[in-house]
């Protein structure tokens, strides 16, 4: 099940353990983001969804302390995050979206040198490592040179560099580009899981199924500007669309279609070719009374599809351009 | 100060593991510097074998014979005879002599008359300066002639009887020139061509340092390693740790070069601790032009162009390639803007002069003086700089 779809508040319910508000960053006259504010609470995945050169990147370089402000603030836990302050960066996990490993060490090294930049040592590091390599599936590879690992592999192992030093926050840009759709899959599982158990994920992306599929808040990035934000149903609802159910059937259709027009929420039924086209402000809802009116009027049902309008619909009805333009 | 030396760490073990590196940083130095050490260090070993065609048969031609063939040149002259100034072109042209002297017929007897003759000098196209060594010895010989004949036409013009011509020539032949030059012992030794360029490789070789380091930056920061090390360190902390490694694997090649080329070689590198002085200061120095690079250029293509113009330019400049001192008198003056050149004549000064640090004292202060202006301009731009 869609974390999104569980439908839950726009806000974070808890105290967000990251807060950016008014974040604002140039590269000379141009403005590459311009005024982002966003929270993330523990245990909260939250996807910035947006198309390549929207300002996603810059705003999580400026999130990790990686680029100095020209206006807003970063506060982790309320203690600023920028360059001088090493103790809150050292709470975040960065994920960069190229594969950031040394492929002429082994996953093992990788990890430990990553861990040992963040005052990691001894037995705690040895230990962390172990259970990172696990995490990541690579315990059987922990010896090898990373140039030796498929794309995959070095993708997960990428996430487990930042795993490594327990951070409360991943950052993850992009993480999936140019994987296959196995490791693609596996990677969202593993995000999925670091939500579940505690860990704040803030996620970029550009594909609207992944930010769909694991984030519990999506916000939509634009030209540098956050132009809406919330779970999909909240997003989707901004925009006023509506659910589509299609039913293939046999019967009398007629009937059958005015007796769904009276039925609450319909706003619209078309009748064609063994195929009724219901309109409805919630499919998921509707499917109970449907199956009813269409016993009632002696239709058969041989098919159900409901369509529901997606973060697609919602950044092309927010920027007038689809979201892979 | 831990983050840095994490990081100059695995820069080494990175380093180390690169074939590449260790091929520029070992063997690439050790094998040019042995190579131009056989080609040009013949000095040592110079001899000429100098073919002699005596059509003269006089007195003044055994004496040139002998000259040639005296104590004070018998170490870089061997003489052979030949019957004929063909036999004595064959013999130069089969390589078995370097050059030849033919003394014409009437030689002695023409010394006394008003045109006396002249030596003819055979050279080699192989071997020139064989040639000018030849010709040297019989314009030395000739001049002393021309200096004995005109002792006696004065003296026979100032009434000297012409009876005691033959005293009169014997007491000038007695007399040398007066302008001579004369050997003193200063207490130098003599500068071999290995002991210039063992330090002359290895430091030319040490300046791809900076070039492998520059692009090494850009290419982490293309594949995300730089921005990963970011979120844990300071930008400072990271420039000092590749500084460190820098500095590490300089001190590593160069110590190495001297080492070998002194123990294996021969190579006089001045003593321990005027070597190391000079060594120290000048991988500082590519420290400095290291972090200059990087600092100035803004992509992994401009590094690599920026480090190639400075490690030829510098090295051409001061003298890597080429012995400074037998050079025009403005390349030895732009030698010492550079810190190569300001090195190679520490380890020339304290290689050909004694082992002490009071040889050493002003090279070091060109090379520091060098580093300071490039780390101070280094530092102005960083203050502007972010991660690529």
């Amino acid at each position: 099940m869609d974390r999104a779809a569980a439908d839950g508040e726009g806000e974070p319910a808890r105290a967000p353990l990251l807060a950016c508000s008014g974040l604002v960053k140039r590269f000379g006259d141009r403005v590459a983001v311009d005024g982002v504010s966003f929270a993330i609470a523990p245990g909260e995945t939250y996807g910035l969804l947006g198309p390549n050169g929207a300002g996603k990147t810059t705003t999580i370089r400026l999130v990790c302390g990686l680029l100095a402000r020209d206006g807003g603030e970063v506060l982790l836990d309320g203690r600023p995050v920028d360059r001088a302050h090493a103790d809150t960066r050292s709470a975040i996990g960065f994920v960069p979206q190229e594969v950031a490993l040394y492929p002429d060490l082994s996953a093992a090294e990788n990890l430990r040198f990553f861990g040992r930049l963040y005052g990691m040592g001894g037995a705690d590091l040895d230990q962390r490592v172990a259970e990172v390599l696990d995490l990541v599936d690579l315990a059987d590879r922990a010896g090898d040179r990373v140039d030796t690992f498929s794309g995959g592999m070095k993708r997960r192992l990428n996430i487990g560099a930042g795993l490594v030093h327990r951070p409360r926050l991943l950052v993850l840009d992009e993480p999936t580009v140019g994987v296959d759709p196995q490791s693609r899959h596996a990677i969202l599982e593993r995000v999925q899981a670091l939500g579940s158990q505690g860990m704040a994920v803030l996620y970029t992306t550009h594909y609207m199924e992944e930010a769909e599929r694991i984030c519990d808040r999506v916000g939509i990035v634009d030209r540098g500007r956050l132009v809406a934000e919330g779970t999909r149903r909240e997003l989707v609802a901004h925009i006023a669309e509506h659910d589509h159910v299609k039913l293939s059937a046999t019967g009398d259709l007629a009937a059958f279609a005015e007796a769904c027009r009276a039925a609450e929420g319909v706003s619209q039924v078309d009748v064609g070719a063994g195929e009724v086209d219901v309109v409805v402000d919630d499919g998921r809802r509707f499917l109970p009374r449907v199956v009813e009116v269409a016993e009632r009027c002696g239709v058969a049902i041989s098919g159900i599809e409901v369509t529901e309008p997606d973060l697609e619909a919602v950044f092309l009805h927010l920027t007038g351009t689809a979201l892979r333009e | 100060m831990r983050p840095a030396l994490l990081i100059a760490g695995k820069d080494l073990r990175l380093r180390f593991r690169d074939r590449s590196a260790l091929v520029l940083g070992f063997v690439a130095p050790l094998a040019i510097a042995t190579v131009m050490s056989f080609a040009f260090g013949g000095a040592a070993d110079f001899h000429v074998t100098v073919v002699v065609v005596d059509r003269d048969g006089g007195d003044l031609a055994a004496a040139l014979t002998s000259v040639l063939r005296s104590d004070d040149l018998q170490e870089i002259l061997t003489v052979e005879t030949a019957d004929s100034v063909a036999e004595a072109s064959r013999t130069i042209d089969d390589g078995d002599a370097q050059a030849g002297l033919v003394i014409p017929e009437g030689f002695t007897d023409a010394v006394a008359g008003p045109s006396p003759k002249g030596l003819e000098v055979l050279t080699s196209v192989d071997d020139a300066i064989a040639g000018q060594v030849v010709r040297s010895i019989a314009s030395s010989f000739t001049a002393q002639l021309d200096a004995d004949r005109l002792s006696v036409a004065t003296a026979l013009a100032a009434g000297a009887p012409a009876d005691d011509l033959e005293a009169l020539v014997a007491a000038a032949t007695e007399e040398r020139l007066p302008v001579a030059l004369a050997e003193q012992d200063t207490g130098a030794r003599p500068l071999t061509a290995l002991s210039y360029y063992a330090p002359g490789m290895g430091i030319f070789f040490l300046f791809f340092a900076i070039s492998f380091t520059a692009r090494g930056w850009y290419a982490e920061a293309r594949e995300g390693t730089l921005e990963r090390m970011a979120a844990a360190a300071s930008t400072g902390q990271i420039l000092l740790g590749k500084a460190i490694s820098v500095f590490a694997y300089g001190l590593a090649s160069l110590g190495t070069m001297a080492l070998v080329t002194s123990v294996v070689f021969g190579a006089d590198w001045g003593g321990p601790l005027p070597a190391a002085t000079l060594i120290t200061a000048v991988v500082l120095s590519v420290v400095c032009l290291t972090a200059f690079v990087i600092v100035v250029a803004r992509t992994e293509r401009q590094a690599e162009g920026l480090s190639s113009m400075l490690v030829f330019g510098l090295a051409l400049l001061g003298g890597n390639f080429v012995v400074i001192s037998g050079a025009p008198v403005l390349l030895r003056r732009l030698a010492l803007i550079t810190p190569n050149g300001w090195a190679l004549r520490g380890f020339v000064d304290v290689s050909t002069g004694p082992h002490a640090m009071a040889a050493v004292w002003t090279p070091l202060a060109g090379i520091l003086a060098f580093s300071a202006v490039v780390a101070a301009i280094t530092a102005a731009l960083a203050r502007r700089m972010e991660l690529p």
